[in-house]
Parts: structure tokens; C-alpha cells; sequence
């Protein structure tokens, strides 16, 4: 979770991961800052996301991007 | 059937009362009768494309939750749905450039575009990729799944919907209610507002200035496209509001298709306050499919390699960006223009997305405050200067006319157009004038207050109802003094 935390702390430093959860239903995340983060997390967890997997729900926290990350992890 | 005649009015009319007095469980059947009346009464010979669409759509919806090669099947439905699409729509664009191209002679053929083919094609397409990817379950029943496609409120110009938020809307039981009604109606006057004092009075002009624009520079140039902004921001949302005002009576609420765009302070940001449900879509779709794709990932570990972390990370994304905004400028329609309009809004996007580095660092230097209201102003007026030229390329007769646009409208810069009679020429009278401002500033307020977070219509709804009333009298009384009630009346993105 902590490396999680500054991948996103790296890609969008003015954003409020801690407490946020509509990262992408209030735009604070745009379809660019995604791709980005799905590139490095992908690097970091060596998970791979697929297109199915960029739904709000997995990307609207810190947290649940965090519990996407498990999942692809242990599949 | 144009949504501003009185034939859809007692059209809606017959339509709402029958809803609410036939029995609940039969009131998606009764929407799907009157969805394909209102397809209908625009001419017998479109209805084998919806038909069409509804079918393969259907089929292969059913068909994918049973058979191991889903993503075949779903290929196959993509195929047929955009072949038939691309037939209808670009068949003679192709053969006239393969004709110029190759000096050969492809007869052009006399295809009729049926309304909304757009629409929900793009709607179903979304649908079987969705089942494909086990988002929701098909649709078993042919008839719920038409009605899907077809909801005549959003079936011309949109918002393209998804089926996990539409259909159960669709499907269910609703008990009348007159706030319901109420909530409706306010919302479609709304855009009867925007369409006829706004959109209409302002069409003659831009027509006039677009078409004869070799007659034309300097300050007219600047007023034809700054009057189409208006045009079709005020002919698109005001569609909009008449149709999700139209749906909220039967109890179906549609995804917004604007949110402010011209308040945008980047083309990104314009893209998710205009025409929202197309920006999803193509998101969903075509952008995040194509960036995670084998090919994609393999040019982006090679980037790196190349060009280091960072960069080799945003150019994939950048190449997405581009490819999607060419499917948006092709999707608006068969024309080089549009192709040229899709690549501007694209180029920009990843021309920012791969400076975002260099231009942070600069406003760094420069101690700029971004959080300051005179940069954040400065911002929106930047976006809105891009999105203006970007109308060149959409309204411009042609690719040619589009860049002598451009180009005449630094030639020839004086008052002097407004100081004579070339107003009235150009069809835009001294009330002309007083009519646009009064609606932009009404507009312009509303919006001012939306931003802020005021929520308008639920403070409306808190006053009494004579109040409420007298805003709504006002507003309709409005609509015949102001409004232009020629024979105008269509709307811009039925066409698309």
C-alpha cells in the first residue's frame, strides 16, 4: 500500500489519496493520470491490467486500487 | 418528428398520459411502441438499420454468455454493426477518394442516412462489449433489448446510454408523479429556451458567414465562429435538456451529455464537459483497449528503452490520444474536415500530455500562482480560443475553407463591417443582438451559479409553487417573443 501510495503521491502530488474515493467520478484523475498509474503499477506489482479492469470502481481510491491490485496479483 | 413541433409535444403528450394510465407492467412494452412510431414517422425505409442493429446486437449478446469463442462472436457483432455503419455513412466519402486517388470511376451510391444511426450503433456496440467483458448479463428478451436501443427521447442525437444504467430505468415500474412531470417539463423548456433564442436566431447568420466566407474577414470571421459557438452550444445542450426533460417523465433519468465546457481550462478537460457520453465511450472502448493492447505495451517497453521512463510511458497515450480523436472527427461524419477537426483536438491533447513536464517546470520558474483566478481565466480563455478554431474545421464548408478562415480573419480587422449595412445582410438585426445577449447572459448566469454548486432546480423546487409557476410562465412566454419559430426547427447533431 505504501508504494502504491507514492505511485500515485509521484503522478498526482495535489491530489488527496488519503481520504478521496471519486478520483474518477469527480475528474480528479483523467484518462492520462489512469494510464500512467496502470503503467507503474503494473512495473511495480508485475500485474497486468486489462481494459475490463479500468472501471471507476477500481480507481476511484487509493484503497481500491490497492484491492485491484491483490486481485490481479493473485490470479 | 423535430422535437420543437407541436406534433411531438402532443406526440409526448399522448405518450406520458398513456404511460401512467395503462398497467405498470406493460408500460416498457407501451415505450417501445411509441419509440417505433417516432422512428417511424421519419420514413419506413430507415427502420431496417435499427432493426438490423437490434438484432445482431441481441443475438450476439445471448449468443456470447453461451459459446466459448465470446471474443469472436463479439468481433463478429462489432463488424457487422460498424460495417453497417461505415456503409451507410462513408461508402461514397471512400469511393470518391478512391476515385480522385486511383483515376478510376466507382459509381457514388444513393444511400439515405437514417436519424440517430450514430447513436445507437456506438450504444449497441458498447452493449456486446460489455456482455463480453461480463460487466452484466444479455438481455434475454428481444423486446426489452429493442427498447434499449430505441428510447425515442435519446434515439437521434443521444446520449449514447449504457445498458447498466438505462435499462433497468427502462424496465421498471413507475408510478406517476406530478414533481416528476414537473421536473420534466422544467428541464425541456430549458432547452426549448436555449434552441429557439439562441441556436435558431443565430443559424441564419452563421450560415450566411460560413458559406459566403470568401466575402468575408477580419472581425466577421471572428463573429461567425464566436456566433457558432453559441449556435451549437445552444442547439446541442438545448437537445439535450428537451430530451433527458422528456425521459425524466417516464421516470428514466439519462447520463448528462454537458457539464460547462466552455469553463474548461484545458481541449482534456473540454472533452469531459462536452459531449461526455461520446468522450466515455471512446475512453472505454477504443482509448483504454488500444493503450493496454500486446502492440502497445511492447512500443512502450521499447519507448523507454529509448527515451527514458517517463516519456516512453506518456507516448503510448499520446498515439491513443491521437487515434481516438481521428475515430471522433470520423464519427462526426464523412468529410476530410472532420478528419482534420478530430486530429487538432488529438494533436493538442498529446502535444500537452507529453509537455505536461516541461510546462510544469516553466510556471515553477515563473512562480505562477495556478490557483489564481486571473490564471485560471487565462486558462479558459485559451482553451476557448483552440476550441474556436477547432470550429473552423467543423462548420467550414471544407478543409479549404476552414484554413482561409483562418487565415482572412487577420486580414481586414476594423469596425467597419459593424458600422454598416452588412449586419443586415448577414441576417443579424439590432434585435438580433439584444435577443442573443439577453439569452447568452441568462445562459451565462445559470451556468455561473451550476459551477459554483448551486443547485438551481432543487432551489427552484423549494419555492412555492406561484413562484416556481411565474418562472416557468416567464420562460414560456420567452420562447414565442424571442424565439425564432421559422423554419429552422432541426437540430445540428441529428445529422450525425
Amino acid at each position: 500500500m505504501e508504494k502504491l501510495m507514492e505511485i500515485l503521491e509521484e503522478i498526482r502530488p495535489e491530489a488527496d489519496f488519503e481520504s478521496c474515493k471519486t478520483l474518477i467520478d469527480d475528474g480528479v484523475l483523467d484518462s492520462f493520470d489512469v494510464m500512467s498509474i496502470i503503467s507503474e503499477l503494473g512495473d511495480e506489482f508485475d500485474i497486468e491490467i486489462k481494459p475490463a479492469d479500468v472501471v471507476p470502481a477500481n480507481f476511484n481510491s487509493a484503497e481500491a486500487m490497492w484491492e485491484m491490485v491483490k486481485r490481479l496479483q493473485n490470479k | 418528428m423535430s422535437f420543437v413541433s407541436t406534433n411531438f409535444l402532443v406526440f409526448l403528450l399522448i405518450a406520458v398520459t398513456g404511460y401512467y394510465l395503462i398497467p405498470k407492467k406493460c408500460q416498457w412494452i407501451w415505450l417501445l411502441l411509441f419509440s417505433y412510431v417516432f422512428y417511424l414517422s421519419a420514413g419506413v425505409q430507415i427502420l431496417g438499420y435499427l432493426l438490423f442493429a437490434t438484432l445482431v446486437t441481441y443475438g450476439a449478446g445471448v449468443w456470447i454468455e453461451k459459446t466459448d469463442k465470446k471474443k469472436l462472436v463479439m468481433l463478429a457483432a462489432v463488424l457487422l454493426d460498424f460495417g453497417m455503419l461505415a456503409y451507410v455513412k462513408y461508402f461514397n466519402f471512400a469511393v470518391d477518394n478512391l476515385n480522385a486517388l486511383l483515376g478510376i470511376q466507382i459509381a457514388e451510391r444513393n444511400l439515405l442516412l437514417p436519424l440517430g444511426i450514430s447513436f445507437y450503433t456506438f450504444q449497441s456496440i458498447g452493449y456486446v462489449i460489455d456482455v463480453y467483458r461480463g460487466k452484466f448479463a444479455a438481455e434475454k428478451n428481444p423486446f426489452r433489448f429493442a427498447l434499449f436501443v430505441s428510447f425515442f427521447p435519446q434515439l437521434l442525437q443521444g446520449p449514447i446510454g449504457r445498458f447498466d444504467r438505462l435499462a433497468g430505468q427502462l424496465y421498471a415500474e413507475h408510478t406517476f408523479s406530478f414533481q416528476r412531470i414537473e421536473r420534466g417539463l422544467q428541464r425541456m423548456l430549458w432547452g426549448f429556451f436555449k434552441k429557439m433564442i439562441l441556436a435558431d436566431r443565430l443559424a441564419v447568420t452563421v450560415e450566411i458567414l460560413f458559406r459566403n466566407y470568401t466575402m468575408f474577414s477580419g472581425l466577421l470571421n471572428v463573429m461567425a465562429v464566436l456566433c457558432y459557438s453559441i449556435q451549437l452550444y445552444a442547439d446541442f445542450s438545448g437537445g439535450m435538456d428537451v430530451v433527458i426533460g422528456a425521459a425524466e417523465m417516464f421516470g428514466v433519468q439519462m447520463d448528462e451529455n454537458f457539464k460547462r465546457p466552455y469553463f474548461a481550462r484545458s481541449i482534456s478537460e473540454f472533452w469531459h464537459r462536452w459531449h461526455i457520453t461520446l468522450g466515455t465511450w471512446m475512453k472505454d472502448y477504443i482509448f483504454y483497449p488500444l493503450s493496454l493492447s500486446r502492440g502497445m505495451k511492447k512500443f512502450e517497453k521499447f519507448a523507454k528503452k529509448k527515451v527514458g521512463k517517463k516519456v516512453g510511458r506518456i507516448l503510448p497515450v499520446c498515439i491513443a490520444n491521437i487515434v481516438i480523436f481521428l475515430v471522433v472527427g470520423i464519427w462526426h461524419g464523412p468529410a476530410w474536415k472532420y478528419i482534420c477537426y478530430g486530429l487538432f483536438n488529438g494533436i493538442i491533447i498529446a502535444f500537452s500530455n507529453l509537455m505536461a513536464p516541461v510546462y510544469k517546470k516553466g510556471l515553477n520558474a515563473f512562480h505562477i500562482p495556478v490557483q489564481s483566478w486571473w490564471w485560471k481565466g487565462f486558462q479558459m480563455l485559451r482553451t476557448f480560443v483552440l476550441v474556436n478554431i477547432s470550429w473552423f474545421f467543423d462548420m467550414g464548408t471544407d478543409v479549404k475553407a476552414a484554413f482561409t478562415m483562418m487565415r482572412t480573419t487577420f486580414q481586414n480587422v476594423s469596425l467597419q463591417p459593424f458600422r454598416d449595412v452588412t449586419m443586415q445582410n448577414i441576417g443579424f438585426s439590432g434585435e438580433d443582438f439584444f435577443v442573443v445577449l439577453f439569452g447568452c447572459l441568462v445562459v451565462l448566469t445559470v451556468s455561473i451559479l451550476q459551477e459554483r454548486g448551486v443547485k438551481i432546480r432543487e432551489a427552484l423546487s423549494e419555492r412555492n409553487w406561484f413562484l416556481r409557476w411565474v418562472a416557468y410562465g416567464l420562460l414560456l412566454l420567452a420562447l414565442p417573443l424571442l424565439g425564432e419559430t421559422g423554419p429552422i426547427g432541426g437540430f445540428i447533431y441529428a445529422q450525425f
